[in-house]
């Protein structure tokens, strides 16, 4: 078979797009999205610990990190994250717990709150790592690489949330300078990605339907059904929703009878280290983005410039040849 | 001008430095997009808290590759299209760059240059590579944020950790380059020339005695 040049650059078009534009209808936003009603949430009073906690740790227990000691501390410094002595802590974000349920009491009224990553729409975790350990995927989820995660913590510090949690003692880090550079292996949720690719729900959904039935607090669904269910309740029922618009929108909305912003003075009032501002500028968005359409229209300009000046020289240096013979 | 001879036009030294001051700027604040400078007490120096937050760190670091995308596109445009290839390497330049490198630590005598020594051409291209790599890697960065072109979530890793890379492949690169400057007094009259555009005739008639012989060869034609 005979290749012409415009059928090779139309084939390694064809080849280029199919690797860099895989799935571009979900690749920002994501296919799927969670619903989480907090009008719904007892925080499962009843039983020994919230079901959708006890879902996340069972279905990811094989993932957790197993860390080598002596731990060495973070040089120059002294300290190191490690939570695997305490394993067994639920009422925070950890390595080991990827979710949880915080509870406050607003107006009288006992409020339980299940958190874990918001799954951003641009999620600066994703865009920030040095390393390219996170991935934001098509379904929606970002996913944290633990085999190429160096543990330095940068991801939390961009995460609005700063929802990553680091385990020092694990990860790739070891093998190269532990002494001086990375910390450990970061967790969080990530949406249970085996399980979403194969098409089944995330072990804290199913979970909690099978407790509720139809009154889960959890819905996983199309995005687009659960952002139109999300907002058609919140006009009906008038509820607050969260998520839609923060960082630039997220995969994962709040249903709440109680605003965002009573709810968030109340987590500062009890000191808790995961706050839910309604305020969330997405960095990227508002800041990098205008300066990076300078870069790309001023390497554009660079380039009209120099082409410019560089037939302008050319023909002044002819010019002058010919005027010197 | 007296006993000088032209070396660099305003223009080459206009990308130089706005490539290399830049290029400082983004090796600086690149470390910073790392976790390095809170870890390492650098944001405690007065003046330098900034640079413990990623945010501003980031933004700066943009700002200087507006600068560093114009300066690498023009020289790439503007001296290809006038056919200014003398810094791209020659046949032989290998060998003859260790007779330079081994005359600078005295041993051996140097080798006849052009108008740039056949090391200059190797590190030229090498660091042009680089530098490609990094600002190409950076460009699909900035595009990819812009969400203008969506990436597969392994082709958007792999370029991250490309454009990771190169910088400390270029980190490397500008410390050698400005060591090997500095370090060698032999050196010294090319970074003089590299503010003032000349350089003094009889340095160039000792160290370059090819490209001295060809312009004196252009001055004869001329006035023949």
């Amino acid at each position: 078979m005979k290749l012409t040049r415009r059928g090779f650059f139309v084939l390694s078009s064809a080849i280029l797009s199919s690797i860099i534009l895989k799935d571009k209808s979900h690749a920002t936003s994501g296919k799927y999205a969670t619903l989480i009603d907090i009008t719904r949430c007892d925080g499962c009073s009843n039983e020994p610990l919230p079901k959708c906690v006890l879902a996340c740790r069972v279905q990811n227990k094989v993932r957790f990190p197993e860390p080598k000691k002596p731990i060495i501390p973070y040089w120059p410094r002294k300290t190191y994250e490690d939570w695997s002595d305490k394993k067994e802590k639920i009422d925070t974000l950890t390595p080991y717990n990827w979710i949880f349920v915080q509870k406050l009491q607003i107006k009288g009224k006992e409020i339980f709150i299940p958190r874990r990553c918001m799954h951003c729409d641009n999620p600066p975790c994703v865009r920030g790592c040095p390393f390219g350990a996170l991935t934001k995927r098509p379904a929606g989820n970002s996913v944290i690489n633990e085999k190429i995660c160096f543990g330095g913590a940068k991801c939390r510090d961009v995460c609005p949330w700063f929802i990553p949690q680091r385990q020092a003692g694990v990860g790739i880090y070891l093998h190269l300078l532990p002494k001086f550079a990375g910390g450990g292996v970061m967790y969080k949720c990530d949406l249970c990605k085996d399980k979403i690719e194969k098409g089944e729900e995330p072990a804290c959904v199913v979970a909690c339907k099978d407790r509720l039935k139809e009154k889960s607090v959890f819905l996983f669904g199309e995005r687009k059904t659960i952002y139109e269910l999300a907002r058609q309740r919140a006009k009906d029922e008038g509820l607050f929703i969260y998520g839609d618009k923060q960082n630039g929108g997220t995969s994962t909305l709040y249903l709440s009878k109680v605003s965002f912003d009573d709810i968030n003075k109340a987590l500062i009032e009890k000191r808790e280290r995961f706050k839910m501002p309604v305020e969330v500028k997405n960095k990227i968005q508002t800041t990098f983005n205008p300066i990076g359409k300078v870069v790309i229209s001023s390497g554009f300009l660079s380039i009209i410039g120099a082409v410019v000046a560089a037939i302008i020289s050319k023909h002044k240096e002819k010019g002058g040849d010919e005027n010197g013979r | 001008m007296a006993g000088k001879i032209k070396r660099h036009s305003i223009i080459e030294i206009l990308e130089h430095w706005i490539l290399a001051i830049s290029g400082i700027i983004l090796i600086f604040t690149g470390l910073g997009c790392l976790p390095l400078f809170k870890r390492y007490y650098i944001a405690e120096i007065p003046g330098l808290a900034w640079t413990g937050d990623f945010n501003t760190v980031t933004t700066v670091h943009y700002i200087a590759s507006i600068f560093f995308v114009m300066a690498v596109s023009f020289h790439i445009f503007y001296h290809g299209i006038r056919g200014e290839f003398g810094l791209l390497p020659k046949r032989g330049d290998f060998g003859q760059s260790i007779k330079v490198l081994s005359a600078m630590f005295g041993i051996g005598e140097e080798p006849p240059s052009d108008k740039y020594l056949p090391e200059q051409r190797l590190a030229y291209v090498g660091m042009g590579i680089v530098i490609v790599v990094i600002t190409l890697t950076g460009i699909i960065k900035v595009l990819k944020n812009l969400e203008w072109i969506v990436l597969s979530p392994n082709v958007e890793s792999i370029n991250t950790v490309i454009h990771t890379l190169s910088g400390f492949v270029f980190m490397i690169a500008f410390v050698i380059h400005v060591g090997i400057v500095i370090c060698f007094k032999s050196n010294w009259p090319l970074l003089k020339s590299m503010f003032t555009g000349w350089i003094d005739e009889d340095y160039v008639k000792q160290r370059h005695s090819l490209w001295y012989k060809k312009i004196k060869n252009e001055i004869s034609e001329m006035e023949k």
